[in-house]
């Protein structure tokens, strides 16, 4: 997967540049929101990573710039401001993902990597991660013949962490999916759900799937 | 005393000597007159004449000059009255506007352009304080962006021990809240400068109260404190979905992580005339009546509070307040020591109109 980083902050930029490369993904960095955009211009990329705040030309003015010249990249905007109002005009400028800083770098490789997957995302109705399956229709979630009893929102996590096919979920981005909170709630209410999601699908169970991942979030491991 | 009474004072002080000037040289005048008719008992009849002048002419001219001066120096003043109430009105959010002058160049346009320009000045050093902290807090994300990465990046090393790990991950727990901290600062700050714009689409508060009593119920769980939703009339309010959500969610928080073991924590929402009321009760060590005074000023955090081990940016009810004040509510809050708690919050319920029933961006401003 080709990544492009638009981001005028050398260590941010790098930071991000080799947590991708870890990922195997193949990136390119420019520094300027006008160098940025002839480079999305020049070459196919599989997903842009552009911040708001660059020299040269802006990030909404170069994706705005991109969509008018019928560039589809998936684009995922960085913005030290993190307001709601601000989220909704990148995303209607065209971006399909809006990450604010500080974020956690395992959230933004998640993230890009969710949107080169974009379009083949599994719309599967069963979803499966090692002995544990989940069916979206008849609302049931079962481990070893054990039909869980879930809440709304436990059923939504639980959801939310299988689709995301053993990548780590940042906390940001279940407080996203599954509460459709756009601010930190400043709870650690992510974790007690969590909690209370392992006591019911793990306990009892061999091997453990819910992982946590310090600092970052959780992860549900398929396989050993 | 006024300086309009104090006028009036002096302008009858004059008026009576100018009468008492007046009568004296009546009183001469008839007098002479009288003398030279060689009436009898001239002085008698001076008096007497000289007293029904003035009495029948004196009298009502005087009580005419009283009202007349009274009126005029109302007119005189009236300027003053409003300018007073015009600075009256003055508060650190509107000092972008100015008051009016008459524009005919007297004291009181020159004391008014004073006024302007003190009142620009002010707004000059409130405006470069709000860009201050803005932009502190806009230059303050990158570098702990950066921080955070840098910390993430030592802690995925798998030489690092498992002491080293914690160390790294407690750092960033503390990063996440100096960034909550600067969130919260920036959120205050714009909406300080009336840079927030609030949606109003019609909200069923209800829904959302019964949603965060969920929230509140599993957040209460590891302390084994009781949630218990009370009574939740249904009710609309014109708001903004996503800030009352916030608003709910802080509230809950406090109210679970401010109590103790084996706790309770309330909810309830009643309709009461053309508002709604919620009131979130906790058991808990409560804030004493100096303290509760200042419970919405940013940064403030109870005794009880610093002296246990509780997380936040110490900025939740300030925000609270500002989302409740922006929806044309109030918030109180009433607590006594290891006794209850409770916030109270009151938002206007939505006009009950037919256009309820249309999409919420018919009701968008």
């Amino acid at each position: 997967m080709h990544v492009l980083i638009v981001e005028d902050e050398k260590k941010m930029a790098a930071l991000v540049r080799k947590a991708l490369e870890a990922e195997g993904f193949m990136v390119a960095v420019r520094m300027r929101g006008d160098d940025g955009l002839e480079a999305a211009l020049a070459t196919p990329f599989d997903c842009l990573v552009l911040d708001i705040m660059l020299p040269g030309r802006d990030g909404l003015s170069v994706l705005r710039q991109l969509r008018a010249q019928g560039n589809r990249t998936p684009v995922l905007l960085l913005s030290a401001r993190g307001e709601v109002n601000e989220r909704v005009a990148g995303l209607n400028a065209g971006a399909e993902d809006y990450l604010p800083k500080p974020f956690a770098i395992a959230e933004l490789v998640a993230r890009v990597r969710a949107l080169g997957r974009r379009g083949v995302e599994s719309k599967a109705t069963i979803l499966q991660v090692a002995d544990l399956t989940l069916d979206t229709i008849a609302h049931q979630a079962q481990r070893g013949g054990k039909v869980f009893d879930l809440t709304a929102r436990e059923f939504r996590l639980l959801e939310f962490l299988m689709r995301s096919g053993g990548q780590i979920c940042g906390r940001m981005s279940i407080i996203e999916k599954v509460w459709d909170y756009h601010f930190d709630p400043g709870t650690n209410l992510v974790d007690v759900y969590v909690r209370r999601l392992r006591e019911k699908i793990d306990d009892g169970f061999e091997p453990k799937l819910l992982e946590t991942v310090r600092g970052v979030g959780y992860l549900l491991r398929d396989g050993p | 005393m006024t300086i309009r009474a104090r006028l009036t004072i002096w302008f009858a002080a004059v008026f009576a000597l100018s009468l008492l000037v007046m009568g004296v040289g009546t009183f001469i005048e008839i007098s002479e007159q009288l003398r030279h008719a060689h009436h009898r008992s001239a002085d008698e009849r001076a008096v007497h004449e000289t007293i029904e002048m003035i009495v029948e002419a004196g009298l009502p001219a005087v009580l005419l000059g009283l009202l007349g001066g009274w009126w005029l120096v109302r007119r005189a003043l009236a300027p003053v009255a409003d300018l007073t109430r015009a600075v009256e009105n003055i508060h650190d959010r509107n000092l972008a506007e100015r008051l009016p002058r008459s524009g005919n160049g007297d004291e009181l346009d020159r004391l008014t352009d004073v006024f302007n320009g003190m009142t620009a000045r002010l707004d000059g050093s409130f405006q470069h304080i709000r860009e201050f902290t803005l932009h502190a807090s806009h230059e303050l994300k990158t570098p702990l962006t950066i921080l955070r990465a840098e910390l993430e990046t030592a802690l995925r090393d798998p030489q690092a021990t498992a002491a080293q790990r914690e160390r790294l991950a407690s750092q960033i727990d503390e990063i996440e809240r100096l960034a909550k901290i600067v969130d919260g600062l920036t959120l205050l700050t714009k909406a300080d400068a009336g840079q927030i714009a609030l949606k109003r689409d019609p909200v069923r508060l209800d829904e959302l109260v019964c949603e965060s009593a969920a929230d509140a119920e599993i957040l209460a769980q590891p302390q084994a404190i009781q949630v218990r939703l009370g009574p939740c009339d249904q009710a609309t309010v014109a708001g903004d979905r996503h800030r009352l959500r916030q608003l709910l969610l802080d509230l809950a928080d406090n109210a679970v992580k401010y109590n103790h073991r084996n706790g309770t924590v309330d909810f309830s929402l009643r309709r009461e005339g053309a508002l709604a009321v919620l009131k979130i009760s906790n058991s808990g060590p409560g804030l004493s009546a100096d303290q509760q005074g200042r419970v919405f000023e940013r940064f403030f955090r109870g005794a009880t509070a610093q002296g246990q081990p509780v997380e936040g940016c110490g900025l939740g009810l300030s925000i609270a307040q500002w989302i409740v004040l922006a929806h044309g509510g109030n918030i109180e809050f009433s607590s006594q020591p290891n006794a209850l708690t409770t916030v109270t919050v009151r938002l206007p319920l939505a006009q009950q109109s037919p256009q309820l029933g249309q999409p919420p961006s018919a009701f968008s401003v």
